[in-house]
């Protein structure tokens, strides 16, 4: 017989509540609700779209030229990523030969965006943890590759510096040694927070063991990128699939262990050493001077076909399918969103955990929306 | 000295205590209003900003600037809250912030502090009241970021109340008593500030009292990436100002508690009393000014068993170890 | 599309001054470009890695021997496109990639009969296999387990709307992270009542991109969970990326 009478007892019951869409921590428009017990997550349903602006739709009555400022809207924390991928997947089409020069220059600016892009994510995965102070340090230095960027093709986050068949502008003088004078400043500015956020005891509690899923999981809801890769599980295109010149380059693809939150944090801070270990061959090997765009005819044509081919974004595969009629503009253009793909997986990690679990789950997931929604 | 306790309650007696409460008032706000100046600035600085330096000279007047805003802004009341507690909650959180002030000796002599013989425990009990008013509040908005923010305020206060009273037990224990003066007079005649024999509950009071100012890494209440602005993130205008007031209040009124319990109070060489005083509280609030910028936020769970698991037991042993030294050695 | 589809549609945009060379070598690959483009050939590396570059370097041999062809300037495509009109050139790695579609074709049928494969041909230079859509899960399924394809990553699906043809198709790109297949396949289905069975049972992974197809395509995909609209808010009329879709339309009104 029970102490206490059932009816006597307080009653209780599940809560939704609605993450977002306006919410510190859903990094843009994103809704989730949550059904709560307590702090106890009991559900989670994503709810995404409120930033779509049919990308895809678009790119249909536009010339593979204009897409590419398009593509600059979508994950706008590496849109030099998502130039090239496009240009590249036009360029496999029609078997374009791109100069020396040009390919080193994407090399140099993928790579740095990649960090830039990377460090804002330290950033606000700290700022959604709880500690400000990382989030400023980090934009001090996105600064600098944003004002490089900035020098190079005279915009801050939209690049649109990409062109089929090479880049728009060469380096302006003198740019590239601020590249070579910017690869050990960072270097000793990762070493720092790394000194400063790894080692912290509070943030290494609220993320280890968080979130943990296996290679398995994550290859049948498919992830990719550093969502795949802390599992343990060595899958980089750059390696796997290389593309562009990354097959000139001597770096290594860190992999985590055991496929929680801090994995997720931590291979970020290694791939961009291994990213500035690239910036600093492609600086060594880029030839002198050159032509920076191929010869490309002014009316690019695709011949009639379909292609696909994804490269390793800042956040995962990032791939352009192409499926073209013979006509200047793409019969249709599908784009693989990896923040899409990746955030599938986020009720599954949700059920059981508590609210403060939901910010560092889903801030490990590393999403930009403008990506998502598309 | 003059003692409220020993004159009859007549007309200039009662006037001259409305004015001591107005001055302390003025004082607080004037160090409320520089707190949070020195708080933007100082942060600024670690995090390579400069900070407030718009409004006066150096930005002095930025915080003012603030206060003005916040005084003219609508008196926003969501339409499904709460009305009559919405309106009242501000004011039961503020009122206690305000008034354990009373028991804090500024200096050696105070005019307008009261000298009250049970200080220490006037402060615990009186600030506990501000939770009500944290809980009313966060439930009065109808909002449910409101109401975790206020249950996770009320468990969290609640916990670290208690490794923070046990805390304070220790140095109790040392100077025989719980009037705060004593203390510090205590300290002044033996010439070791108990922060020295008290080092564990020293590090105890840090601890708890940092949860109980709800600053990082205890700052879940209000933890903004998750609950938007936890218990007055229905509030606006003049009612958010009050909380906001409270808050640095209390983390005025625990500096000076700190300062009293731990580091001698007004007591110290050369300068004057109340300089000593202020210095200690500053370092008192940069100390959290300085973890705000370091830290991330603990986890509700951690929290809670941290309290129970780890500093509970902590600060009894401080007692236990107090009370055996002092028994015999 | 096919492979047969493609050779019109390459004729016609050829530079005039394409013609002038009418000797560019068939697969029309010059010595750089095929360079440059042996990483995307053994994109699915294992397996076919050997194979694909094997064929690919006699053609940059080719190349290398006619320097009138070097500059290639030009793009490939437009030399492709003048060798088109004449010969229809097989790309090597176009004939490499039918070969290997040849062979998930005989571990598809063998399993699932000869009618569940409905074509075979290369997209790109990629495998493909156009699978009949009621064999369309266990199709996938099977290659996911085959112990010779083991095609364990689903790394993108799409839909696209063939209004002209009548039907819309739904196209993946399965990897083996082992094994380094890669091979595109696909199903149609009519554009009026589209309907393709689900394949969350083999890849939950899906769930999202056939959500994003029912809601742009408007293809049911029979036995998914959860199949709601996605990007579109839940009353939206119409399937904006159809090719007939009209926003003005009354029907979408």
């Amino acid at each position: 017989m029970s102490l206490i009478d059932e009816k006597d007892q307080v009653r209780t019951e599940e809560m939704l509540l609605n993450v977002g869409p306006q919410h510190p921590s859903t990094h843009g428009v994103f809704r989730l609700v949550v059904k709560i017990s307590g702090e106890t997550i009991i559900d989670a349903e994503p709810v995404i779209g409120y930033l779509h602006r049919g990308t895809e739709k678009l790119a249909e009555d536009l010339q593979y030229t204009q897409i590419i400022p398009y593509t600059d809207r979508l994950d706008y924390l590496a849109a030099m990523l998502n130039n090239y991928a496009l240009c590249h997947t036009v360029e496999e089409a029609l078997g374009l030969e791109i100069p020396e020069r040009a390919e080193y220059l994407r090399v140099i600016a993928m790579e740095l965006n990649r960090i830039a892009s990377h460090l804002l994510f330290i950033g606000t995965y700290l700022l959604d943890l709880g500690a400000m102070s990382p989030f400023l340090y980090v934009f001090a230095e996105r600064e600098r590759i944003i004002q490089l960027f900035n020098e190079l093709c005279g915009a801050r986050l939209t690049y649109n510096y990409m062109r089929i068949g090479g880049v728009k502008w060469d380096a302006p003088p003198g740019w590239l040694d601020k590249v070579r004078a910017f690869v050990p400043h960072m270097r000793e500015q990762l070493k720092m927070y790394d000194d400063l956020i790894t080692g912290n005891e509070i943030f290494l509690n609220r993320v280890r063991g968080i979130g943990v899923y296996d290679t398995e999981t994550a290859l049948a809801y498919g992830m990719s990128g550093i969502n795949l890769r802390s599992t343990g599980f060595d899958w980089d295109l750059r390696r796997k699939k290389p593309y562009s010149i990354y097959d000139r380059f001597d770096f290594e693809i860190p992999v985590g262990k055991n496929g929680d939150c801090f994995d997720r944090y931590y291979l970020h801070l290694l791939e961009m050493r291994e990213s500035l270990k690239i910036v600093e061959q492609a600086l060594d090997q880029i030839p002198e001077s050159g032509p920076v765009l191929g010869k490309v005819p002014k009316l690019i044509r695709v011949p009639a076909g379909e292609y696909y081919s994804g490269i390793e974004g800042a956040r995962g595969e990032l791939g352009f399918y192409i499926v073209s009629d013979g006509k200047d503009k793409p019969y249709r253009m599908k784009i693989r969103k990896p923040s899409f793909l990746n955030l599938q997986l986020l009720p599954k990690l949700l059920r059981g955990q508590n609210m403060a679990n939901l910010i560092a789950i889903l801030g490990a997931v590393d999403i930009v929306l403008g990506e998502v929604d598309a | 000295m003059w003692h409220w306790e020993a004159n009859p309650l007549n007309g200039p007696a009662v006037l001259g205590m409305v004015i001591g409460g107005v001055v302390i008032l003025i004082l607080t706000l004037l160090v409320v209003m520089y707190s949070i100046y020195w708080q933007r600035k100082l942060i600024g600085w670690i995090q390579w900003r400069i900070g407030p330096n718009r409004v006066g000279p150096f930005g002095l007047l930025q915080t003012a600037a603030d206060v003005i805003k916040l005084l003219i802004k609508e008196d926003v009341v969501p339409e499904k809250a709460d009305r009559a507690m919405f309106l009242l909650a501000p004011i039961i959180a503020f009122v206690p912030a305000f008034t354990v002030l009373a028991a804090i000796p500024f200096s050696a002599h105070h005019v307008f502090t009261a000298n009250i013989s049970i200080g220490a425990l006037f402060y615990v009990a009186l600030s506990a009241i501000t939770i009500h008013g944290v809980m009313l509040g966060a439930w009065a908005s109808n909002n449910k970021y409101s109401l975790i923010g206020g249950m996770r305020s009320a468990a969290q206060l609640i916990s670290y109340e208690i490794p923070l009273g046990l805390s304070i037990v220790g140095v109790v224990l040392m100077a025989g008593s719980i009037n705060l003066n004593d203390i510090v007079e205590a300290q002044a005649k033996s010439g070791l500030w108990y922060v020295i024999p008290q080092i564990l509950g020293f590090i105890v009071f840090m601890i708890a009292s940092t949860a109980e100012l709800s600053r990082t890494p205890f700052d879940l209440p209000e933890a903004e990436s998750e609950l938007v602005a936890g218990y007055h993130t229905e509030y606006s205008g003049f009612r958010f100002a009050f909380f906001m007031l409270t808050e640095y209040v209390y983390l005025f009124a625990m500096a000076g508690l700190f300062a009293t319990l731990y580091l001698g109070g007004w007591s110290g060489p050369l300068l004057p009393g109340w300089l000593w005083f202020a210095i200690k509280a500053f370092l008192y609030i940069s100390f959290q000014f300085w973890l705000q910028a370091t830290m991330p936020r603990m986890r509700v769970d951690q929290l809670m068993s941290f309290s129970w698991k780890v500093l509970l037991p902590l600060a009894l042993v401080n007692i236990v170890i107090t009370a055996v030294v002092k028994a015999f050695v | 599309m096919s492979e047969e589809g493609r050779k019109p549609g390459e004729a016609q945009d050829q530079p005039a001054d394409a013609t002038e060379k009418p000797e560019a070598p068939a697969p029309a690959a010059p010595v750089t470009s095929a360079a440059s483009a042996a990483p995307g050939a053994s994109a699915a590396e294992g397996a076919d890695k050997p194979a694909a570059q094997d064929v690919a370097k006699p053609a940059a041999k080719e190349g290398a021997d006619k320097p009138a062809v070097k500059p290639a300037a030009r793009p490939a495509a437009a030399g492709a496109g003048a060798a088109a009109k004449k010969t229809p050139p097989p790309d090597p790695r176009a004939e490499a990639a039918k070969e290997k579609a040849e062979q998930v074709k005989a571990a598809i049928v063998a399993q699932l009969g000869e009618a569940a494969v409905e074509e075979v041909g290369a997209a790109h230079f990629v495998p493909m296999l156009v699978i009949r859509k009621q064999d369309w899960p266990a199709a996938v399924d099977l290659l996911r387990t085959h112990p010779d394809w083991r095609t364990n990553y689903l790394e993108f699906m799409a839909g696209t709307d063939y209004k002209d043809k009548g039907y819309i198709e739904v196209v993946i790109y399965l990897q083996s992270t082992e094994l380094g297949h890669f091979i595109c396949l696909k199903t149609r289905t009519d554009r009026d009542q589209a309907e393709i069975p689900s394949l969350f049972s083999v890849f939950p992974g899906v769930n999202w991109e056939e959500r994003e197809i029912y809601d742009l395509l408007g293809v049911t995909f029979t036995g998914h969970p959860d199949l709601r609209r996605i990007m579109m808010w839940d009353d939206f009329k119409g399937h904006p990326l159809r090719k007939d879709y009209n926003e003005w339309d009354e029907r979408n009104a």
